[in-house]
């Protein structure tokens, strides 16, 4: 068996298997087009491989001549998938070098099939055999082609291109990637090319071997390339473990994921999203499905929160309910992102959907406590003015009867007047109404009711509010007044719980004078128009507010009454705030507290004012 | 009890409900007071109607800055009203010497301020609501104590200007007359001799026309003199 023949048939097998092998990496994977260059170069090293064992067995001097000619092809090949491979796995090297070697070396390949029997010599005058590991080799005799200097300029070039590159990829930082692989090529062109000036110069009577050195770099670079799957491969098991993670997370908290897809119409979910949803795992889901689950009340809400958040970027989050199959109604929170095509559509929403369904109906439990507790505030609000209601039901209605019994008296005449008949028929109407408007007010107040917004003039409010308060004002013998603003434009608001705030802070400053000496026992109410509010000012003129209670006053249960409950400034306050205004309290420089509260005036209010 | 309805000449006149007293001079008034202006027309009419000489205030100040010094007849006030209020006219009314009676009016039925106001001697105390027999006796009766008081007043002016002839001294004396006091005491007391004391008793009664010292006494009680202290 010829040690020859075994070396460079196994040089020539192994780089063709780690040729396949990246070919196929390549073949699956597009973009990696390093590992088409390789295989390339692995190509090439075979084939050259193959012309070498040719070189060594020729003959005659044409055979030799012959065959060193083709042999040049692979060369070329090598020497070109070599600067590419370095650009694309080392991303470095300079670009003019690159295309500069790939010229020079094809204007070598183009002299070697032109000038002379090839690129190395002009005419090759006979065949030596000499003793190359125990075993008789042709090595050519004759003239050398001046022309081989094209060739040897390439690979000067090749030197400097690689030279240049690894320094590059050294000063990276990637000292190791730089080692191997620039390592490797610069060992390998030097071996190569050294030895063969050697040999072409006489200085070493051995055959041009340049594809066994060249298995070396391949090596090292497959090496290289292989870690690099290793690497894909950890990335893959950490995406898989990721992944994992990411499920226990998600269903740890119960959390759907999904992604809608226009195009296809399609929406994918999580097992979880489709059990929070009351779908099945194999059912087909469109956006038209999903919406029939949601409730009808949330679906246009819905519709726009997505044209919204298309206009704006995409992000959105939204609370929305569903009816389960099983008449279950479940409260839904969403987040979600819509991504765009190029043409700037929506493409694809991506996003997360979680149960929220406790919280909700917590929430709820507390907004209807909330309203409960400030109806309950209203009643006892209405026990304390029970006096002063009373007085102003029994004006109208006093006037009802006296005037009844005046008619009962004329019609017993002959003659009654009846002009002065209609007069009592027309007061009698104008006092009953009066007297359904005192009931009406004493019904709002009383009635148990969601919250109502409309627009209304908040000069009439505290003109009705402050004429309930004054007959209780008369009875505790307060003064109670008001200074209006001209014109205000109408607020949008819940009448009944503004005057419920105002009606609070009125009795409140009559409490506040109830031991005040008689000419300080006044009340006042201020309306003002500022830029942005209307502000609502009742001050009175009683002993102000201790500094060290200033803090305490809006807290729920603090009272300086002896039958209060406490609740009326914390129920008042959280009223104002839900108007969007604030309320405050301070005390009066001459004396008294003031507590104001502000309601904001809309930009649009004023197409409202003249309604 | 005597009617103090007016005397309706006209025909819209209510058919008889018990003779009508004839009165001499001005007819007794009932002046309304309240705040609520539909209550006081209302109120106004059914008075009327019931033949009663009515003028109604809008306000306590209104009526205390209008009515006449010798106004005869009652008031009816609303005791909550804005600025004075019921109770501080009855006091105003009192000042001002003339107590006519005020029946008051309120909306509802306070217990504290319907005791004030009767210790301060309301003649009523009635709920806008009242029954119309109730308010209008209540109307009756104030005008039948005006009246009585009246009266007496005149009887006590009356008598009084008899006393008015007496000198000061001869007051003093007597004063002590009708206290049963004796002469040697009175002479003592006012530091004079027995005998000038029984010249100032012959005097008192020949001015006064009063022989005996009880019918001297009953003279002094029913001029008033005895109230005064």
């Amino acid at each position: 068996m010829s040690w020859v023949t075994v070396i460079w048939s196994m040089t020539a097998a192994a780089c063709l298997t780690l040729a396949l092998m990246n070919f196929f990496i390549w073949f699956r994977q597009r973009d990696a087009w390093a590992n088409l260059v390789f295989s390339l170069m692995a190509v090439s090293i075979a084939t050259l491989a193959g012309y070498e064992l040719a070189l060594m067995r020729a003959t005659t001097t044409a055979e030799f001549g012959f065959v060193l000619r083709w042999a040049h092809v692979p060369t070329w090949a090598i020497i070109l998938s070599l600067v590419l491979f370095v650009r694309l796995y080392l991303n470095a090297g300079r670009w003019w070098l690159l295309w500069a070697i790939c010229g020079v070396r094809t204007a070598s390949l183009i002299i070697n099939f032109s000038a002379g029997e090839n690129l190395n010599y002009w005419h090759i005058t006979e065949l030596q055999h000499v003793s190359f590991f125990e075993e008789p080799v042709a090595v050519a005799q004759g003239v050398l082609n001046q022309w081989m200097l094209v060739g040897q300029i390439s690979l000067v070039l090749l030197l400097f291109f690689v030279v240049d590159a690894t320094v590059t990829v050294w000063r990276r930082g990637d000292r190791r990637r730089a080692l191997v692989v620039g390592g490797s090529v610069l060992f390998f062109i030097i071996c190569a090319t050294g030895e063969a000036t050697l040999v072409l110069w006489h200085f070493l009577h051995w055959p041009i071997i340049v594809s066994v050195p060249a298995l070396g770099t391949v090596l090292a670079m497959s090496y290289e390339l292989s870690r690099d799957a290793q690497r894909a491969a950890h990335l893959d098991r950490d995406l898989h473990e990721s992944e994992q993670r990411m499920t226990l997370a998600t269903e740890a908290v119960n959390l759907g994921v999904w992604f809608r897809d226009f195009a296809r119409n399609e929406i994918w979910g999580s097992q979880q999203w489709r059990t929070l949803l009351g779908f099945s795992a194999a059912e087909r889901l469109d956006f038209d499905v999903f919406l029939q689950r949601m409730h009808p009340d949330d679906r246009d809400g819905f519709r726009h929160t997505l044209e919204l958040a298309a206009a704006n970027g995409g992000r959105y989050e939204r609370e929305y309910r569903v009816l389960l199959p099983d008449g279950q109604l479940r409260w839904i929170a969403s987040h979600g992102r819509i991504e765009f095509n190029e043409a700037g559509k929506p493409a694809r929403v991506r996003g997360v959907s979680l149960d929220i369904t406790h919280r909700k109906l917590a929430d709820l439990e507390l907004h209807r406590q909330r309203e409960e507790l400030t109806h309950l505030s209203r009643v006892t609000m209405l026990g304390e003015l029970s006096g002063s209601l009373a007085h102003e039901l029994s004006q109208p209605l006093g006037a009802i009867l006296r005037n009844a019994e005046a008619a009962e008296l004329f019609l017993q005449h002959p003659s009654p007047d009846l002009d002065e008949l209609r007069a009592i028929v027309a007061d009698i109407r104008k006092d009953d109404e009066r007297a359904g408007a005192v009931i009406q007010r004493m019904r709002s107040m009383l009635k148990r009711r969601e919250v109502e917004l409309t627009w209304f003039d908040l000069n009439l409010l505290v003109a009705e509010s402050i004429s309930l308060v004054r007959s209780a004002g008369e009875l505790r013998k307060v003064r109670v007044s008001f200074i209006s603003e001209q014109a205000l434009p109408l607020v949008l608001g819940d009448r009944v719980q503004l005057q419920q705030v105002l009606l609070n802070l009125l009795l409140n400053a009559m409490d506040a004078v109830h031991d005040a000496a008689p000419e300080r026992r006044q009340v006042s109410a201020r309306v003002r128009l500022t830029e942005m509010h209307v502000e609502i000012a009742v001050a009175d003129r009683g002993h102000g507010i201790p500094a060290d209670k200033f803090s305490r006053v809006f807290e729920p249960f603090f009272t300086t009454k002896t039958n209060g409950l406490g609740l009326g400034l914390p129920i008042s306050r959280s009223i104002v705030e839900a108007h969007g205004g604030r309320l405050r309290a301070e005390n009066n420089v001459e004396g008294g507290a003031v507590f104001s509260f502000t309601v904001p005036v809309r930009a649009d209010a004023s197409d409202h004012s003249n309604r | 009890m005597t009617d103090y309805r007016l005397q309706t000449t006209d025909h819209r006149s209510l058919p008889a409900g018990g003779q009508i007293a004839p009165l001499s001079g001005e007819p007794p008034t009932v002046f309304v007071v309240d705040d609520d202006a539909s209550f006081l027309e209302s109120i106004g009419r059914l008075l009327r109607a019931s033949r009663y000489q009515v003028k109604t205030f809008s306000s306590a100040e209104n009526f205390l800055g209008q009515i006449p010094a010798g106004a005869r007849g009652c008031v009816l006030a609303d005791l909550h009203m804005p600025g004075m209020n019921g109770l501080e006219l009855q006091q105003s009314l009192a000042r001002l010497g003339n107590p006519l009676p005020v029946v008051f009016l309120t909306g509802q039925g306070d217990i504290r301020t319907s005791v004030q106001a009767m210790r301060q001697g309301a003649e009523d105390f009635l709920t806008k609501l009242a029954p119309k027999a109730e308010l209008l006796n209540a109307v009756q009766q104030a005008l039948a104590r005006e009246e009585r008081e009246r009266k007496t007043r005149q009887q006590q002016a009356e008598l009084r200007n008899r006393f008015e002839e007496l000198t000061g001294r001869e007051m003093e004396v007597l004063k002590h007359v009708v206290q049963g006091r004796l002469n040697k005491e009175i002479a003592a007391d006012l530091g004079i001799s027995e005998r000038t004391v029984k010249l100032h008793r012959t005097a008192i009664t020949t001015k006064l026309g009063v022989p005996s010292v009880a019918e001297l006494t009953k003279l002094w009680i029913a001029a008033g003199f005895a109230e005064d202290k």
